[in-house]
């Protein structure tokens, strides 16, 4: 207590000594009063030598209870499984020379549309082609054409979205009906003439084609991305500050919409891949010669007469099973940028 | 308000008709600068032994000597008339080609339509019902399955399990050879396409109705329904559904030529006698007028399922004819 | 109001024990509610004060079971008329909610149904309890609500929809919903913090009166102290999840015990009128989600006990209605009491600080002219025809050093004249002259934009949406002056980002955050940082508190007055309430539908407001007084006020429009 007088005193100055003595007599025949039994109950379990400590002023001190926050287990909420299997198939589909048991473009007529045994692990083809080894090799040109027109379709979808939603009012209704008349002519008939235009099919063209026609979806979302951040309070502080058009466009647009047009990109591989064995499918894809997915696929329709399952079947089911993890991948993308525009 | 109606639908108009003759531009010239020789479709193998002169001879009988812009316009001066020419594998009349094969595409197109749009709304409330239950999870999951399986895949699954291993349906084909007439026959043969036009759409709009229900009940509104006592049902169908049918009808609106593009594929696979086996046919084989008609029809689709899209937008939803000023707004005349 | 005719009619309505309730959340369990008790009586109003986060709308929430699924609850009971509500099934619940208990909710924007007309959704609401009634009934019923709640024209405006109405209108329609089954207890959400000053006064007024009329036990949550005094009957004030101190509003107002309550009075700008600086709350309320083992509010308290950090504070009964949770109230505590007490004396003692500011006031010694508003005008067009006049021929100065209060409800152009000094908007008409440069000539912007961008600075409403989310903060602070290519005076970009971060009061750990982990007041502080870092000669603040907590805003307020005093910049301040703007100002114009209605130094403005707009302004600024408060009979807002005239000097620099 000594330590409290010592600091009135000192602090504050004015009052004067018997003054303070009647007040704490007061102030310490209302609290008498007024304190009721329970507090007296719980000031009872405290001991004398406590008494005098425990209520002192010792003012704000740091807070030593409060601990760093639970780290979340890295692997919560993300979708391993696919991400391994992801990994695998890729993975194998770069080293195939080291995996495959044959060589996949090798037509062995001697064993020809064979069920699978242990010397064709998958079984072969009506063309007496190995479909264990086909399936990493072709899996290769597969995911290559998904990755290849994934990317020309993004970046015109980014050029197109972005000039749409930075332009003024007119350009950007020019532009997106434009679109639309665009989106109007069937994706088919457009693969099917664009595909006459650059010639016989091969993994460049097909990857073109397929790129060049799926655009437009990527680009509403790039547009309407473009033009949330464009007229956000954080762009309008930079240009405050002088942010040039490239300052903005590099330190605030790219950061904020790579995140939430991420999905669209893979979503977008999924669909190309698919695009394209479909194309092959039904012979306007990729010829037989080149092993791919969907090319393998083209085969299934000898298959079917001749009930050879395993043709139709194994690709088909690398195929799904592939496309399968790339959603998954996808919608956790998805679920981050939502989650963190709901924590804001 | 009643003259602004009119303006209304003829600025519309306006627009699908302009919108038709770019896209009729676009396709013609696409069509024709892709190399090819449309006498193959029309000659067949004899092509192969004509002589310069046959050839120049064959071409001027089928107006393929001019300019293009020539054509073009040729084309479009008869095409107002209603006369869109022949085609050149048929041999008659483009429209009567057409005609013949409509029904079939509109039967499995419309049919599966329907499906998927009945099926995509009792799957997503069924889905927003049971949030991250189990029932939900489920379905969530089978859904995702499904959307990952190419159609051509899938339809050839359904072909090797129902038709070569099971025998239960046919494979190929709108009836079977004889049997035009008959209706049980002809619906055995749509059950597999159907199945997979549904099936390849559905989990696509059932996801969007539920994550946009899932959006829904999250608002605050429904809070205040709550509060007033109401239960779970009907909040849910009487608020939340109410508020997200004007826009899931507009983008079922816009996904009708998705749906049908979709059958394309299918009617592929199925040899179904349908406009897809034809636009397939046609754009492979430098049909050109079949081409022609052909995207101009669907492209026709496109458009007015898109303005009917916004038509539904701006007039049904209340929210969005909020132009109507609020009471306390300042508005001036400028 | 007296208090023993509350004691005879005991029964309780509600009450509430023990109640504990957590959320699951990622870091952890969040306590929201922890071991909270009291009970609410018939016809009472119950107002339950606290900062944002401190658990009052979870626990509001929790008596009617609207709380998400991940929040649980966790112990305790809900008692309504002695029978245990909080173990009822949904079903049970649904039957309750609307007949005994209803809720209005903090936004009235978004609390109804965009694509339902109001009078469908009033109509819902009598429907629910009473499914037999007749169409002619139901509509009759709706249209008396409506007319309870005070919205005109009942009849026709039931078949409008809720963007038809205002702000005000559309929380009427709301409390209608609410009041449909008559319920015998209504929990208010936070009604009024959405609404502007004017319309808040209405709407508490209106509750006061169906009160009083129908008898319904009220529950009132608010931020806001000064708000509730006039409408409450008994305060609960709520820290961190546990009520920490209960009583009349008397009690609570005049003699209030726990030291956060002090605090929170304290720092109301209205008890802080003469002052050198607002009385604020140092610090941050603390996480709920690991609570500090002791009285969580004792690392914000100067005069915290040691035993604050050690145990929990019981409830200290100082009367039979007021309870306080705080050691100072144990008797070991009495010296320490006394002693706090003999210092709150000597600070409310009047000193000489009040002559410095009349000083200041009275030199008027800013000369230089640094900006320059002259008859700004901006239009906005809406559609081909209409379009709406957002400011209307607005002309005000701000002299160097000087801070500039703008004040005005929502919707009276005051953000737009901040953007058009910024040069975010082009002027539709008049000048705005900065340093001598007309800032609606491209050639002469062009040829001083370093000066210009470097001179102004602007701070924004919404901080969350002023930072990209996706920047750490050094990188924030340090993107002005890398953009403006200005040497670090302190060696490297970073060193100095943190100095200004230090200069704003916060930690050199926040460097490195994104500003998603910062609280709202902090992530203010690292806005104010940014536009400090440039030395400007102007600073805009567009509503730099208004999504503030209280004791954070005075702590903001003080720091733009610290900044002022110490660099000697001038600021465009803009506010929505007159309450903290006679703090910080030295002059002030006040707003109205886009036009400038009265321009004074602060002091003379306040003393002496000569619009009859600004007059009921500033009798919209709430008090801290019960008694005082529920005499005063509020200024009615009128409907329009006229805004055509022109400026007219009343007395030296005091102009009005008339």
């Amino acid at each position: 207590m000594r330590f409290l007088r010592h600091h009135l005193y000192d602090g504050g100055g004015e009052p004067e000594d018997d003054l303070f003595e009647r007040n704490r007599k007061e102030a310490f025949e209302n609290a008498k009063i007024e304190i009721n039994e329970k507090s007296r109950e719980s000031g009872e379990a405290l001991k004398k030598e406590e008494h005098n400590d425990a209520f002192r002023i010792v003012g704000i001190q740091p807070d030593t209870t409060a601990l760093a926050p639970l780290k979340k287990k890295w692997y919560k909420d993300k979708p391993i499984l696919s991400m391994v299997f992801l990994a695998l198939v890729i993975g194998g589909c770069l080293c195939c020379d080291l995996i495959m048991t044959k060589n996949p473009t090798y037509m062995d007529l001697m064993n020809y549309n064979r069920a699978p045994d242990r010397e064709f692990l998958f079984g072969t083809d009506t063309m007496g082609r190995d479909i264990f080894s086909m399936i990493w090799y072709g899996g290769r040109i597969s995911l290559f054409i998904g990755l290849f027109s994934t990317l020309i379709s993004t970046v015109i979808a980014v050029v197109f979205g972005g000039i749409s939603g930075i332009a003024p009012q007119w350009l950007d209704t020019l532009l997106m009906r434009l679109t639309e008349i665009l989106l109007s002519i069937p994706n088919l008939l457009l693969v099917i003439l664009l595909q006459a235009i650059l010639g016989t099919a091969n993994v460049v063209t097909i990857s073109i084609v397929i790129g060049v026609t799926s655009w437009p979806s990527i680009a509403k979302v790039v547009r309407t991305e473009v033009r949330q951040i464009r007229s956000s309070e954080y762009v309008i502080a930079s240009r405050c500050m002088g942010g040039g058009f490239f300052h903005l466009l590099w330190h605030h647009l790219a950061p904020n919409f790579v995140s939430s047009i991420m999905f669209m990109v893979v979503m977008n591989i999924r669909s190309a891949i698919v695009s394209e064995s479909t194309l092959s499918f039904m012979g306007i894809g990729l010829p037989l010669e080149i092993i791919s997915w969907g090319s393998m696929l083209s085969l299934s329709e000898k298959a079917l007469l001749t009930g050879s399952w395993w043709i139709i079947l194994i690709p088909g089911v690398f195929l799904v099973v592939t496309l399968l993890c790339m959603t998954e991948v996808g919608n956790y993308l998805r679920r981050q940028v939502n989650q963190k525009e709901r924590n804001l | 308000m009643k003259k602004n109606k009119v303006w209304y639908v003829t600025k519309k108009l306006l627009i699908f008709v302009v919108s038709l003759l770019l896209l009729s531009v676009i396709t013609f010239y696409i069509s024709r600068l892709a190399p090819g020789d449309p006498l193959v479709s029309y000659y067949g193998d004899r092509v192969e032994k004509m002589s310069t002169q046959e050839r120049n001879w064959a071409e001027e009988k089928l107006g393929l000597h001019e300019p293009i812009t020539v054509q073009y316009v040729r084309w479009l001066g008869n095409a107002l008339h209603g006369e869109f020419g022949i085609s050149y594998k048929y041999k008659t009349d483009v429209l009567e080609v057409i005609a013949g094969r409509i029904g079939n595409t509109l039967i499995l197109g419309g049919v599966g339509f329907i499906l998927i749009f009945v099926l995509a709304l009792l799957l997503g409330v069924w889905c927003a019902w049971y949030e991250d239950r189990l029932p939900d999870r489920i379905v969530c999951r089978i859904g995702t399955v499904t959307s990952c399986i190419p159609e051509f895949w899938m339809s050839l699954l359904f072909i090797l399990v129902f038709s070569v291993q099971l025998r239960l349906l046919p494979s190929s084909g709108a009836y079977s050879i004889g049997k035009s007439n008959d209706i049980l026959d002809r619906i055995r043969h749509l059950i597999l396409p159907i199945t997979i036009v549904v099936l390849g759409h559905l989990w696509y709009y059932a996801y969007m109705v539920r994550n946009k229900l899932l959006e829904e009940v999250r608002s605050d509104y429904v809070l205040l329904a709550k509060s007033k006592g109401l239960g779970k049902k009907k909040i849910l169908f009487g608020h939340c559904l109410r508020n997200i049918l004007p826009s899931y009808l507009s983008i079922m609106a816009i996904s009708v030529p998705h749906v049908l593009g979709g059958t394309y594929i299918i009617e592929t696979v199925f040899s179904y006698p349908g406009i897809g086996t034809l636009s397939y046919e046609s754009a492979r084989y430098k049909d050109y007028n079949l081409l022609m008609v052909l995207c101009i029809l669907s492209g026709a689709i496109v458009i007015l399922c898109n303005m009917i899209a916004q038509a539904i937008n701006e007039q049904i939803d209340p929210r969005i004819r909020a132009n109507e000023m609020t009471e306390e707004s300042e508005v001036v005349k400028q | 109001m007296g208090t023993e005719n509350r004691k005879n009619s005991m029964d309780e309505l509600l009450k509430v024990e023990h109640l504990a309730v957590s959320f699951q959340t990622d870091a952890g369990e969040l306590e929201a509610v922890r071991d909270v008790s009291f009970s609410l009586r018939p016809g009472e109003v119950l107002a339950l004060v606290g900062e944002s986060g401190c658990g009052k709308s979870v626990l509001c929430k929790s008596i009617m079971r609207l709380l998400p699924e991940k929040a649980r609850i966790k112990s305790g009971s809900i008692r309504i008329n002695d029978t245990d509500i909080s173990a009822y099934k949904e079903k049970e619940m649904q039957k309750l909610r609307g007949r005994l208990f209803a809720m209005v909710f903090q936004d009235p924007m978004t609390s109804l149904n965009p694509t339902m007309t109001i009078g469908a959704q009033i109509a819902e609401a009598v429907l629910v309890h009473q499914p037999k009634l007749k169409k002619e009934a139901v509509q009759k019923r709706v249209i008396e609500l409506m007319e309870l709640v005070g919205i005109d024209r009942a009849r026709e405006r039931a078949k409008l929809y809720p963007w038809n109405f205002s702000g005000g209108m559309r929380q009427r329609s709301v409390l209608a919903i609410a009041l449909a089954s008559n319920p015998e207890i209504l929990i208010a959400d936070e009604p009024t913090t959405a609404l502007d000053v004017t319309i808040q006064a209405q709407i508490l007024d209106l509750l006061k009166e169906i009160q009083q009329r129908l008898g319904t036990a009220t529950i009132l949550v608010s931020h806001d102290l000064g708000v509730v005094a006039r409408v409450a009957d008994r305060v609960a004030v709520m820290y961190a999840g546990k009520i920490c101190e209960i009583g009349t509003a008397e009690e609570i107002y005049y003699d209030p015990k726990h030291p956060y309550t002090k605090g929170l009075l304290r720092s109301l700008p209205a008890l802080s009128r003469g002052k050198e600086t607002l009385h604020t709350l140092s610090g941050m309320p603390p996480s709920l989600v690991r609570p500090p083992k002791g009285d969580a509010f004792a690392c914000r308290n100067e005069s915290a006990l040691a035993i604050d950090y050690e145990q929990q504070p019981p409830m200290f009964r100082v009367s039979d209605t007021h309870y306080a949770a705080t050691w100072l109230l144990d008797e070991r505590a009495a010296k320490v009491r006394q002693e706090l007490e003999r210092r709150e004396q000597a600070e409310s003692m009047p000193k000489e600080k009040e002559e410095k500011i009349q000083k200041i006031d009275g030199e008027n010694t800013f000369s230089d002219l640094l900006l320059d508003v002259r008859h700004l005008t901006q239009v906005f067009p809406l559609t081909k025809k209409l379009a709406v006049r957002a400011v209307d021929d607005v002309s005000f100065q701000i002299r160097k050093g000087e801070i500039f209060g703008l004040v005005g409800e929502s919707g009276s152009g005051k953000s737009t004249v901040a953007r058009c000094v910024m040069n975010i908007y082009r002027p539709s008409g008049g000048q705005i002259i900065y340093h001598g440069i007309d800032t609606g000539d491209r050639i002469a912007v062009r040829k001083n934009r370093a000066l210009l961008q470097q001179e102004r600075q602007m701070i924004f409403q919404d901080s969350a949406s002023s930072l990209n989310q996706r920047m750490k903060v050094a990188d924030i602070v340090m993107e002005p002056m890398k953009l403006a290519h200005r040497r670090p005076p302190r060696g490297s970009y970073r060193a100095e980002a943190a100095y200004q971060l230090k200069y704003v009061g916060l930690d050199e750990a926040c460097l490195d955050k994104y500003p998603s982990e910062l609280s709202g007041g902090q992530r203010q502080r690292v806005a104010i940082a940014r536009a400090v870092s440039m030395e400007p000669e102007l600073l805009v603040a567009d509503e730099p508190i208004a999504s503030l907590d209280v004791s954070i805003q005075a702590q903001i307020v003080n720091l733009f007055r610290h900044l002022q005093r110490e660099h000697g910049f001038s600021i465009l301040f803009i506010a929505h309430d007159l309450a903290m703007v006679e703090f910080l100002c030295d002059r002030v114009g006040v707003m109205y539908h886009g036009r400038l209605i009265e321009v004074a130094p602060c002091r003379e403005l306040y003393r002496n407001p000569l619009h009859p707009y600004t007059q009921a302004l500033l009798s919209a600024i709430p008090l801290p007084d019960p008694k005082r408060e529920r005499e005063r009979k509020m200024t009615e807002f009128a409907q329009k006020y006229e805004t055509a005239g022109v400026m007219v000097e009343a007395s030296a620099g005091h102009f009005v429009l008339r």
